[in-house]
């Protein structure tokens, strides 16, 4: 009889265990996706996206209406031009859902699916491009899908460019005519944007999980977990290594004019002057590992760390202590109007809401269940 | 101390993914096979315990002591252990290569989901753990093994049905093993006979089970675990085939 006791508890307790491993959406199981239209704020956090006034702080629906287990949200939203929230799931319902913020199901006060599509085979971790009328949506299966937003359908359909580039966790960037994506297997393609053929495609020395950025004489830049920066022709792929940094670059570079700006995972934050192709001044150390893209102020430049701390970067390359909400902060600070919007990991809250001085706008949002 | 025992088994797969060739299928089978070799003499002390507690079973002494004291656990008990003592046998000797199997099944298994990162905060973490020179180049891991993604349950779609291909087989080889390593019933109720009996039937189901729910990795591991340990057991001839013919004990009878 004691036997059988430790043996069905040790089954148990292994089901338990590794159960345990493989349990269902929960916030903080990786770094949340932050969006706002200029009215509202979507934060998409493990089960639930979530959105936000900009006023205040208070929720106004969240999706779904009821916990999924098959449903988890990462990936920044997106917003097409008439208004739908595009989400993504990271959990194994592998959909892309667009759903109406202005039609909201009285019952479970989520709003309803305008459409769906199914026929991704991975997670969707990288916020969808929206180009016009279409969007260009990045999977973790390797592959472009992209729908057409005016088809009317509720069961979206998608033209699949098989890139077979393995993992695509960075949002795609574009210059109207071609579309720019990375990979975490070490490629930047080009794909045309209208006939969706693949234009080029080059391989670098390691992943890149942040987007291509544009700058205004036309490169393209990424930075990649080979601790290089590289400048790419965007119309013919040819590439040249400018910069060899510290550590990893994880986020995606932030342009202002001239200046490209970006952090890497060693805690090293850069400005470098696009037109000589240097650096404007040595290295920074804010406190922590960057992997957030630096957020352009106008006359300084925020810079979100793994300790749970905000810097401002002044434009002759000064460091000071902006805010501090704590945990660690991995996604992009975004700016809606005056406030600037933080959501770290590690903390009873999920989303903080700054004015330009640093100081709280809100009570940081805490979803109430 | 958990962390660190993970970051052990992530670096010795990825170090082996390496080596082998970009190949984590590869990397997962070498790697229990390594597992099998370490722990080789935990499991020969294991069928050496085995084998002299069914020799027990038939000893007189043994026998004598069950009837005399069957009314009396306490004094059962302090007889028993006299006679382990006596002739040398630990008991729980027999059971420690099972114990030991749990902490490295769910090790592996966090280490897997560990060194696919599926994550970006998975990613972040790997990257921490690894300990390797050229950690950039080899990240992320390819997860393809033949037909699998071993980050992911396996089933394999036959008119419109998934079909748990990999489950079956770890059923089937975890079935197999146990019954080659069931002692045969000596006397009218063997305890130790009826729980292996028990074991040959909950065991295969309970693995089974998760290689239907869990990354198809862990079912490689499995599998391969499975057929050395038969091999092990063929090897040091004490695999009972007769056990895997149903009612060939009782027509032999």
């Amino acid at each position: 009889m004691r036997k059988k006791l430790i043996f069905v508890t040790t089954v148990l307790l292994g089901a338990f265990l590794l159960s345990a491993c493989a349990g269902g959406p929960v916030h903080g199981t990786t770094w949340p996706g932050l969006a706002t239209d200029g009215g509202l704020i979507y934060l998409a956090d493990g089960p639930f996206v979530y959105a936000i006034t900009l006023g205040d702080g208070r929720e106004v629906w969240r999706y779904p209406g009821e916990r999924n287990s098959k449903l988890v949200f990462y990936a920044p939203p997106a917003v097409t031009p008439d208004g739908l929230v595009i989400v993504g799931s990271a959990g194994t319902d592998h959909s892309l859902i667009a759903v109406s913020p202005n039609d909201i199901n009285p019952d479970t006060n989520a709003p309803f699916e305008t459409w769906k599509f199914s026929g991704a085979k991975d997670h969707w971790i990288a916020a969808p491009l929206v180009l016009e009328n279409k969007l260009f949506a990045v999977n973790a299966d390797g592959n472009l899908y992209v729908l057409d937003l005016q088809d009317g359908q509720s069961s979206k359909k998608a033209t699949v460019v098989e890139l077979d580039a393995g993992r695509l966790w960075a949002q795609p960037t574009t210059d109207g005519e071609r579309v720019f994506i990375t990979s975490l297997d070490h490629h930047v393609i080009a794909v045309d944007a209208n006939t969706y053929e693949v234009v080029w495609r080059k391989d670098l020395d390691g992943s890149v999980p942040g987007s291509a950025v544009l700058a205004e004489d036309g490169s393209l830049y990424v930075g990649s977990l080979a601790s290089q920066l590289e400048k790419f022709d965007p119309a013919t792929g040819d590439h040249e290594k400018i910069l060899d940094t510290e550590n990893w670059i994880w986020g995606t570079p932030a342009l202002e004019g001239d200046a490209l700006y970006f952090g890497d995972v060693g805690g090293d934050f850069y400005s470098l002057n696009t037109v000589t192709g240097k650096l404007s001044w040595n290295p920074v150390k804010p406190n922590g590992p960057i992997t957030a893209s630096p957020l352009v102020l106008g006359e300084s430049v925020l810079v979100a760390t793994e300790s749970g701390a905000i810097y401002e970067i002044s434009k002759d390359g000064q460091s000071s202590l902006w805010s501090q909400p704590g945990g660690q902060i991995y996604t992009t600070p975004v700016r809606a109007g005056d406030l600037i919007l933080v959501t770290p990991l590690g903390t009873a809250a999920y989303l903080y809401a700054y004015k330009q001085d640093g100081s709280q706008a809100w009570p940081p949002f805490t979803p109430e269940n | 101390m958990w962390d660190f025992f993970i970051s052990i088994f992530v670096n010795v797969l990825i170090w082996i993914y390496d080596v082998v060739g970009h190949n984590f299928g590869l990397a997962i089978i070498l790697f229990t096979i390594l597992i099998r070799i370490v722990t080789w003499p935990l499991n020969a002390q294991q069928m050496k315990s085995a084998a002299a507690m069914q020799e027990l079973q038939n000893d007189k002494e043994w026998q004598a002591i069950q009837k005399k004291y069957a009314k009396d656990r306490e004094k059962l008990a302090q007889e028993q252990m006299r006679i382990y003592r006596e002739k040398g046998i630990n008991p729980f000797s027999s059971c420690l290569p099972t114990l030991i199997q749990f902490p490295i099944i769910i090790a592996l298994y966090q280490s897997i989901i560990r060194a696919l990162a599926s994550t970006p905060l998975d990613l972040l973490k790997l990257s921490r753990s690894i300990y390797l020179p050229n950690v950039s180049e080899l990240i992320p891991l390819n997860s393809s093994f033949l037909w699998m993604d071993l980050g992911r349950p396996e089933a394999v779609v036959l008119f419109g049905l998934a079909i748990p291909t990999l489950a079956l087989v770890v059923a089937i080889t975890t079935y197999v093993q146990a019954k080659l390593t069931m002692p045969t019933a000596t006397t009218p109720g063997d305890q130790g006979a009826a729980m292996s009996s028990m074991m040959s039937i909950y065991m295969p189901l309970m693995l089974g089970w998760f290689a239907i729910t869990f990354a198809s990795g862990l079912s490689v591991y499995f599998i391969t675990s499975n057929i050395l340990g038969i091999v092990q057991y063929a090897m040091q001839g004490k695999a009972n085939w007769h056990n895997l013919i149903p009612g060939f004990l009782k027509r032999k009878e």
